[in-house]
This record gives structure tokens, C-alpha cells and sequence, in this order.
């Protein structure tokens, strides 16, 4: 069974179409890396899947649950997803631990105890057993990242969506992220990535999307299409992340 | 001009009395106002159909009307048209917490719309309803925001209230009258009545700095 099955999701705002017909179907434990420029419609694609944006037309299922009209489907959905932002968006008023409790909390129903022991957990595996008391301002953009991803791991969920996870970060942080979500990939979850890392689409995807005006472009083995690429459009993509 | 201690002195038990009444009368209005405010921000905030138009009347009609005004109709116009009897209390509790809850529904909108929508995206995506993002997550935000304009707000109400001698409340403005005339002495009943305001504007000034500084402002 494919975890992502959607077919012909459009979606636009305010009259520009920004997703157009696009088809896409995620087995377990793929690793898809989706890349393109600017505006392309990368974001709205990974929201739609967890229906923070609603498409227009178009079917959409996610590990058998479809979504439907109403709060209760998207709710479905995205406990089945997890979600990590480019700006992090960490709750500022929470400590590191408590933005990791607060959904095995409120969404999995578990008690204090138990969702105290999920976030030590998490947060050992991503590094930062010993930040667990700070507040987000006080830890650095790497840092809040990956307590970012332990949160969207806390509740289980089979799929992973990442919107430029390493794009607000100073090169030398970008690391510590792009390794948490390496372990997470080896170990198995299955990932939907947007991002321009190339060298990471490469090491850890298994599939890479162009999207190109609201299409998928191309749809294959990343080190293939990065290599040879078969477009002038991906080529001089390539070409302008290359270059600075 | 003399200052006499001495009227000051004897009028101090009366003033008590009014400043209790003041209080009293303050803290229902605040309370109420609360209430009424929190809710009503919340329907303008999230412009639930139907109800946010009538909130959207409501504030403009007291934003739109002189307190005294609103005074005299609860007082006087209301019990007419709906044959009842309300306390010069009642009046003045009710009017002051339907005026504050105006301008408080501003202030709970405002604050809650000030928290950063991708906060509520991070709530949902975990699987968080839009209630429970509300309860955990935006509402503490808002909250610790509103907390500056809501001291301002509650000084207002607690001033405001001294027009309440129009319908004859015997608060401490309307305890200043009273005493103004029996004595004959306004500079020394005025001084004393200002200081009293000011004593519990200060406090509770002090008390929201108390709590602003408890919630860190994030
Ligand atoms: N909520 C919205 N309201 C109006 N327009 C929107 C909204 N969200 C996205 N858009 C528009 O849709 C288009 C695609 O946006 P999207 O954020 O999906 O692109 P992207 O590929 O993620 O780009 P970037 O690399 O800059 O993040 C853009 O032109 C954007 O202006
Ligand atoms: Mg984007």
C-alpha cells in the first residue's frame, strides 16, 4: 500500500493556479527529495499533504485515510504526518521537552509520565538530552530545529515532511540537521524533503521530484537526474544552485 | 488659603466607604468586561459568521456612545422598556463591564491575531484541533500580549466609574460631592478624593507590572 497516493491535486490562490494536476504516489521508506525554484509551489504541495492547505480538486490519501471535507479528515491526516518548518516555529512560551510532550500530550492522550519519557527519548536521539530545560530562544537555529523534529516525530507519525529544514541555518549548523535526518532515513521513516541540498538528495534520497511551475518536471533516481540531467530547465537549475 | 488636616481628617470614614464601593463596582465591570471581551474577541478574531456581525455592532455602539450616556440609558431607559427595577449598583456594574468588554474584545482580537499563524500550522500538523491549539498555544501567547493594554484598560474602567454619581451611585466621586457640600471645603474633599483615586490607580498598575513581569512577554 502507498503511504502518499494523490491524483490530479490542484490548488491556486486568489486565481493563479499554484499546483497543477499533480499525481504523486510514496511508497514506505522512500526518501523523496522535491526541489525547484523559488515559487514553484514546493511548500504548498507539502501542505496540501497535510491538508494545512486544502487543494481545490483533486484525491488525496494518506496511509488510507482520504481527505474529506471537514476538521475531523484533515485531523486524520495529519496525525499520520509530521511536519518541520523552515522557521522552526517552536512554541516560545514552552521548554525544549515540553514542545516535544505537548502532542504525545494532547493528541496521543498519553499521561505526563509517559509523554515526559517520549520527549527524553526523542531529544536524546537528536542530540540534546541536555537542553531539554531551555527555551527555544535560548538555543541556537540548529538546535531548535532538531528539537523541532523531535516534537513532529512525538507523535508517530508514518511520514515525515520537511519545507526547507536547513534553509535558515548558517552553513556550519546545516550539518547537525542534515544528520539527524539521515538517521532517521536509515532507520527507516519514510521522508518527503523540499529542499536545494543537492549533495543530500544524492547521499540519502531515493527519488527526486523537479517541480516546475506547479508539475512535476521530473520524477527519478537523484543521482541520475543530477548528473544527466534531462531538461534545460533542471540543468540551469543545478546550474544556479551551483553557483552560489 | 488654608488647608484644613482637619476636614480632611473627619471626611476620611465617608471616603473609605465610597472607595469600597468604587472597588466593588471596578472589579465586577473588569470581571465582566473580561468575560464578554474575551469572548467577543474570540468571534471577531476568527470572523465566525453571523455572531461577529452582531459583536461588531455591540462595539460600535459603545465605542461609539459617551459612558455617561450608556449610564443613563441602563439606569433610566432600560428598566421602561423592559420593567425591571436595577440598583443604582447593579446599573453602574453592568454599564461599566458592557463598556470595558467593548474595548477588551479589541484588545483579546488584536492580541490573538498578533500570535504568528505558523504557530498555529506547527499545532495543527501535529494533529492538534483548532481548539486545542487555541487553549495550549495561541491563547498563552495572547494573553501574556494583552496584558499591557488590558492594565491600561482596567484604569480606565476604574476612572470611568466615577460618572456613576450621575445616577446616583454613592461611589467615592459621588462621596466627594456629598462631602464637598456639607463641609463647603473643595480644595481640601477634592485633594483627598484624587488621592484616593490615584492610590488605587497606582495599585493596580503595580499589580498587572507584578504580572506581566510572573508571564514573560513572548
Ligand atoms: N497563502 C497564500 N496566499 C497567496 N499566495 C500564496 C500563498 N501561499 C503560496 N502562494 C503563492 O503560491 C506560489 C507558490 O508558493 P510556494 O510557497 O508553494 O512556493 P515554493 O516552491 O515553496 O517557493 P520557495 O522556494 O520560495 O519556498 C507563490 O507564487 C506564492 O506567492
Ligand atoms: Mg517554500
Amino acid at each position: 500500500m502507498s503511504l502518499i497516493r494523490c491524483d490530479k491535486l490542484c490548488k491556486s490562490f486568489a486565481g493563479t493556479p499554484v499546483l497543477k494536476d499533480v499525481d504523486l504516489c510514496v511508497q514506505g521508506g522512500e526518501i523523496v527529495v522535491l526541489t525547484g525554484r523559488s515559487g514553484s509551489g514546493k511548500s504548498t504541495l507539502l501542505r496540501c499533504l497535510n491538508a494545512l492547505d486544502v487543494p481545490d480538486s483533486g484525491t488525496l490519501e494518506i496511509a488510507g485515510h482520504k481527505l474529506g471535507r471537514g476538521q475531523r479528515s484533515r485531523q486524520a491526516l495529519r496525525r499520520e504526518t509530521g511536519m518541520v518548518f523552515q522557521q522552526f516555529k517552536l512554541f516560545p512560551q514552552m521548554t525544549a521537552r515540553d514542545n516535544v510532550m505537548l502532542g504525545p500530550r494532547k493528541v496521543l492522550g498519553l499521561s505526563r509520565k509517559e509523554s515526559q519519557a517520549v520527549a527524553d527519548r526523542l531529544l536524546r536521539r537528536v542530540g540534546l538530552e541536555t537542553e531539554s530545560g531551555k527555551l527555544p530562544a535560548e538555543l541556537s537555529g540548529g538546535q531548535q530545529q532538531r528539537v523541532a523534529i523531535a516534537r513532529a516525530l512525538a507523535v508517530n507519525p508514518r511520514i515525515m515532511l520537511f519545507d526547507e529544514p536547513t534553509s535558515a541555518l548558517d552553513p556550519e549548523l546545516r550539518g547537525e540537521v542534515l544528520r539527524v535526518m539521515q538517521d532517521l532515513a536509515e532507520d527507516g521513516m519514510t521522508m518527503l524533503v523540499v529542499t536545494h541540498e543537492l549533495r543530500f538528495a544524492e547521499k540519502v534520497g531515493t527519488r527526486l521530484l523537479f517541480l516546475d511551475q506547479g508539475r512535476i518536471l521530473h520524477d527519478g533516481e537523484p543521482s541520475r537526474l543530477l548528473r544527466e540531467p534531462p531538461s534545460e530547465r533542471l540543468r540551469s537549475f543545478i546550474g544556479s544552485i551551483y553557483s552560489d | 488659603m488654608d488647608f484644613r488636616w482637619q476636614v480632611v481628617w473627619d471626611a476620611i470614614p465617608q471616603m473609605v466607604e465610597g472607595a469600597q464601593l468604587t472597588a466593588w463596582i471596578t472589579l465586577l465591570g473588569i470581571g465582566g468586561g473580561l468575560l464578554i471581551g474575551t469572548i467577543c474577541g474570540l468571534i471577531l478574531a476568527f470572523r465566525l459568521p453571523l455572531m461577529h456581525w452582531l459583536v461588531f455592532v455591540y462595539v460600535s455602539v459603545i465605542r461609539g456612545t459617551p459612558i455617561v450616556v450608556q449610564a443613563m440609558f441602563i439606569y433610566f431607559a432600560l428598566p421602561l422598556a423592559l420593567d425591571i427595577t436595577l440598583s443604582g449598583f447593579a446599573a453602574a456594574s453592568l454599564c461599566l463591564a458592557l463598556n470595558a468588554g467593548a474595548y477588551i474584545s479589541e484588545i483579546a482580537r488584536g492580541s490573538v491575531l498578533s500570535v504568528d499563524p505558523g504557530l498555529t500550522d506547527a499545532g495543527l500538523a501535529l494533529g492538534l484541533s483548532y481548539p486545542q491549539v487555541l487553549l495550549h498555544v495561541v491563547g498563552p501567547l495572547a494573553l501574556r500580549r494583552s496584558i499591557p493594554p488590558l492594565g491600561n484598560q482596567f484604569i480606565i474602567s476604574l476612572k470611568d466609574s466615577a460618572l456613576f454619581l450621575v445616577i446616583g451611585v454613592a461611589e467615592l466621586a459621588q462621596k466627594g460631592e456629598q462631602l464637598t457640600a456639607q463641609t463647603g471645603r473643595a480644595l481640601e474633599i477634592w485633594t483627598a478624593v484624587a488621592v484616593f483615586y490615584l492610590l488605587m490607580t497606582f495599585s493596580l498598575a503595580m499589580l498587572m507590572r507584578l504580572l506581566e513581569r510572573r508571564l514573560t512577554i513572548l
